[in-house]
């Protein structure tokens, strides 16, 4: 149901030119030229690439299961992070809109410490805690919890856990303000006429929360999805995720049209995805 | 007796998570002060060494000169531009606003690496390769998605009849914005503005290829020894230097600002 | 006005040939080399850039990066170049003159290079020796190993490789295909001999990762270019580093290019010039241990000990055919990615 306007059509053209403008000069023109590359091929044994229209770089992703299953690795490693996210997120977020009066803006500030000295940094004082002769493996051990150390780098756990940690912030911060709208009293008023505290979270409190959740899970999803100095360095080369065939492919094989072409792939399951999650919202919000 | 006991159970699961996500950066600053030559933790041995290095050393303090000038302009462009745009598809309600949307969110969709080979390619046909406004453009349109996101979100949860209400007794849209629409999107501005600058400041890989020589940033510099030669423990010194200055500059304004009530 | 007194000033210097070049001033001009970041740049700095820019008023700006991205960035700024002058690996230098990103060398235009080791100038100007060794644990290996003892039993899935495509993993093939009894050339028996040395405990980003727990036993080895684990060994007592002799290291080279049709071709070669000059290359084997590849460099029985120096050590080296590989690398990524690190 189309709702009226509180511009003018004029006025909100005029307020998004500038941004579209931008996006559409220094993002959509090399996204053009990347189109049109994935459907060229390099020349064997050369750096230089042959304009003539081929699809030998789609058929070859897609006959591939190590390519399809990268692809795949990457998603639901995304999916992954991004629930781990929305869980870690909540009571943090929760905490600091209703308790901490005096220490909030130190608690955000905490969160996003991780990201203000670099995605390198915290990365590599994590493979330090992680590794089989790290912190964590060390205290299991002095505990007597394990006898050998626990793998927790070169597979999804580490990347896993490196991801988190990286993008926490990312979903923190949309909560929070998300969640200082919602009035304190609906959820006493609820509760006040006999609703448990789980009735209470699932049709007032997460409904209410809905714009901050998918805010901030997209973009957790889609920086998970394209991440690669972390992966790169928790997955010790283990790992396959999409950033880091693009990156083999793009930078240090050079065949730039098998990249474009692996990006364009992957951009269609992202497209499927979106799709179908519009047609899974739509269906559920029918349904309640 | 169940609220009290809730809270608790909250406190408990915010220590630990935070506890989880800070563990790398406690680290990190511990192992600054190792005396060794390496990145090695426990540390051995504690000593400054490195700290001094790193206020000594003239290419790293300029690097994060560069990282920091070219994260601000990124980001006031970026949350500017983002801003403008969330308002006008929020309020104006367009048909084409899921398209804008996406077109906003869109780098956040592709390998940066791809898209920057073929943006430097597009430059080098411009002849503003290695320029200084060419990083700015690169770095505002990885920042964007981010900028966007938030903004548009800020602007879905004010409620538009606060501002109707403001209009109706006779306020200019011009006194609307500035002070109905903009004190209510403040946490929103503040979120988008912190992550936009970390974006641009943490970025290696669209930087490494499109910076020019002048503009090589902090990350692109710790990075490009790390194959060849691991990690300087310049660096770390570094980066416990910037956590630190951080903490301050939020204890601080929490003391000076009172920044908890504005955000 | 401006234009006459230009003009008199010319013609009044080239009356006097016997002013020195200094007379050519570039300063407000500035060059732009690629190179890795660390040691290397900061003995750049110290010994070809602060040099140049004290004769000619220029300033040197650089570049940091793995090869790969300035590799990425020629072909792509093929019509602008911004780079003057990089430093490339020795398989991406013949691709980089077949494709004429960069000038063929040429001992006109920098005579530093006429005294550096025949045929090494391949495709660009070489500018330091280093072999492809093995760094070891030895807590697992108590003597120096040979290749073919990383290939028993209990050291199985206990390697390290760098990332691929690179000369470590070029290299390291080679070897495989030569214990196997064939050379680079039989992909199919190379990557089969490969693998029989399981999957990689890790691929290493950084050195840090790599050394630190081959120092505590948990890799065994991993083939590694002699010049950064060197100088890397006073810091980790438990790892040693070995050329083997049968067959001899790998011999990889790193090489100084000129760009094409960059914008300050001269300063270019004059850097280069400098970077080949004795002083340069000998700051590198003393302080990095990287071979010269200049030849009238002298060094102590200590130092020469260290580093590939000599054209009969240069011989012992194992040398692969760079340009058939580098026509491979899209095959043998594939191959890397599927059969080495995909067991």
């Amino acid at each position: 149901m189309k709702q009226t306007p509180d511009i003018k059509p004029i006025a909100t053209a005029l307020l998004v030119a500038p941004a579209a403008i931008l996006m559409f000069g220094v993002f959509v023109l090399p996204f053009l030229f990347l189109v049109v590359l994935s459907f060229w091929s390099q020349v064997p044994g050369s750096l230089g690439m042959d304009p003539t229209f081929t699809l030998a770089n789609y058929a070859r992703i897609i006959s591939d299961s190590y390519y399809l299953g990268g692809l795949w690795t990457t998603l639901w490693l995304s999916g992954l992070v991004t629930l781990i996210c929305l869980i870690l997120a909540l009571p943090l977020a929760r905490w600091i809109v209703l308790h901490a009066k005096r220490t909030k803006g130190l608690l955000i500030g905490l969160c996003i410490l991780p990201l203000v000295c670099g995605a390198l940094l915290p990365t590599l004082g994590l493979v330090n805690l992680l590794s089989p002769l790290g912190f964590i493996n060390g205290a299991l051990k002095s505990m007597g919890l394990i006898k050998t150390s626990l793998p927790l780098l070169g597979n999804i756990a580490g990347v896993s856990i490196g991801l988190v940690q990286a993008f926490l912030p990312l979903m923190i911060l949309p909560l929070i303000s998300t969640i200082e709208r919602i009035p304190h009293d609906y959820e006493k008023a609820a509760m006040s006429l006999g609703a448990t505290r789980l009735v209470v979270w699932r049709r007032v409190l997460l409904p209410l929360m809905l714009p901050g959740i998918v805010a901030g899970s997209l973009l957790v999803f889609c920086a998970s999805l394209t991440a690669f100095v972390t992966p790169q360095i928790l997955g010790q080369g283990k790992v396959v995720t999409f950033a880091s065939l693009a990156y083999q492919q793009a930078a240090m094989v050079l065949d730039w049209p098998f990249a474009s072409a692996l990006g364009m792939v992957m951009l269609l399951f992202l497209a499927l995805a979106g799709i179908l999650g519009a047609l899974v919202s739509r269906g559920l919000g029918r349904g309640s | 007796m169940t609220s009290r006991f809730g809270k608790a159970m909250l406190l408990a699961a915010v220590v630990a998570i935070l506890l989880f996500l800070l563990a790398p950066i406690l680290v990190l600053i511990l192992s600054a002060f190792d005396s060794g030559n390496i990145f090695r933790f426990p540390p051995r041995a504690l000593s400054f060494r490195w700290f001094e290095t790193a206020l000594n050393h003239s290419e790293y303090r300029s690097s994060l000169w560069i990282s920091t000038v070219l994260g601000l302009i990124s980001t006031v462009v970026a949350v500017g531009l983002a801003s403008l745009a969330a308002f006008g598809l929020v309020r104006g309600k367009p048909s084409y606003r899921l398209a804008m949307e996406v077109l906003l969110l869109a780098p956040l969709t592709l390998p940066l690496v791809v898209w920057a080979i073929a943006l430097l390619s597009i430059y080098a046909q411009l002849g503003i390769n290695g320029t200084l406004p060419g990083l700015i453009l690169a770095h505002v349109t990885i920042t964007m998605p981010f900028a966007a996101r938030i903004m548009i979100a800020t602007f879905d949860e004010i409620d538009p009849n606060l501002e109707a209400a403001a209009k109706s007794l006779g306020a200019s849209p011009w006194q609307v914005v500035r002070r109905i629409t903009l004190p209510l999107a403040r946490p929103g501005l503040l979120s988008s503005t912190a992550i936009a600058f970390l974006v641009s400041f943490n970025d290696v890989v669209v930087t490494t290829l499109i910076a020019g020589a002048g503009w090589i940033t902090f990350p692109v510099r710790t990075f490009s020894r790390l194959r060849t030669e691991g990690i300087d423990p310049t660096t770390i010194a570094i980066g416990a230097m910037i956590v630190a200055f951080t903490i301050l500059v939020i204890v601080l304004g929490q003391r000076l600002f009172q920044l908890s009530r504005r955000f | 006005m401006k234009r006459i007194a230009c003009y008199a000033a010319l013609t009044a210097v080239s009356l006097f040939p016997c002013l020195p070049a200094l007379a050519q001033d570039y300063s407000g001009r500035t060059l732009v080399v690629g190179t890795w970041g660390g040691d290397i740049e900061r003995l750049l700095r110290e010994h070809v850039a602060g040099p140049l820019e004290a004769k000619t008023g220029a300033k040197v700006e650089f570049l940091l990066g793995g090869s790969g991205d300035r590799m990425s960035k020629m072909v792509a700024e093929r019509n602008n170049p911004t780079m003057d002058v990089t430093f490339q690996n020795i398989y991406e230098a013949p691709a980089a003159l077949k494709e004429s990103l960069v000038v063929a060398p040429d001992t006109a235009l920098v005579p530093t290079a006429a005294d550096v080791w025949a045929g090494m100038n391949d495709g660009c100007y070489a500018m330091s020796l280093v072999g492809l060794g093995i760094a070891y644990s030895k807590a697992l290996f108590p003597e120096a190993p040979e290749w073919a003892d990383l290939w028993k039993e209990e050291f199985k899935g206990k390697m390290a490789y760098a990332p691929y495509p690179s000369s470590e993993g070029d290299g390291m093939l080679a070897v495989a295909a030569r214990i196997a009894g064939v050379s680079e050339r039989d992909p199919d028996a190379a990557f089969a001999k490969l693998a029989e040395l399981g999957a990689p405990v890790l691929s290493y980003s950084s050195l840090d990762e790599v050394f630190t727990l081959m120092d505590a036993g948990e890799i065994a080895a991993a083939p590694m270019i002699s010049g950064y684990v060197l100088s890397n060994l006073e810091n980790y007592e438990g790892i040693g580093f070995v050329f083997p002799k049968a067959p001899g290291p790998v011999l990889v080279r790193d090489m100084v290019c000129q760009v094409a049709n960059s914008p300050e071709p001269e300063l270019a070669q004059m850097f280069i010039d400098l970077a080949l000059s004795v002083e340069t290359q000998t700051a590198y084997a003393k302080e990095l241990n990287f071979g010269p590849t200049n030849s009238k460099v002298e060094l102590t029985e200590e130092e020469a000990a260290r580093v590939i120096n000599t054209p009969e050590e240069v011989t012992s080296l194992l040398q692969l055919d760079w340009s058939y590989v580098i026509e491979q690398r899209s095959d043998w990524t594939d191959r890397w990615n599927k059969q080495i690190l995909g067991q």
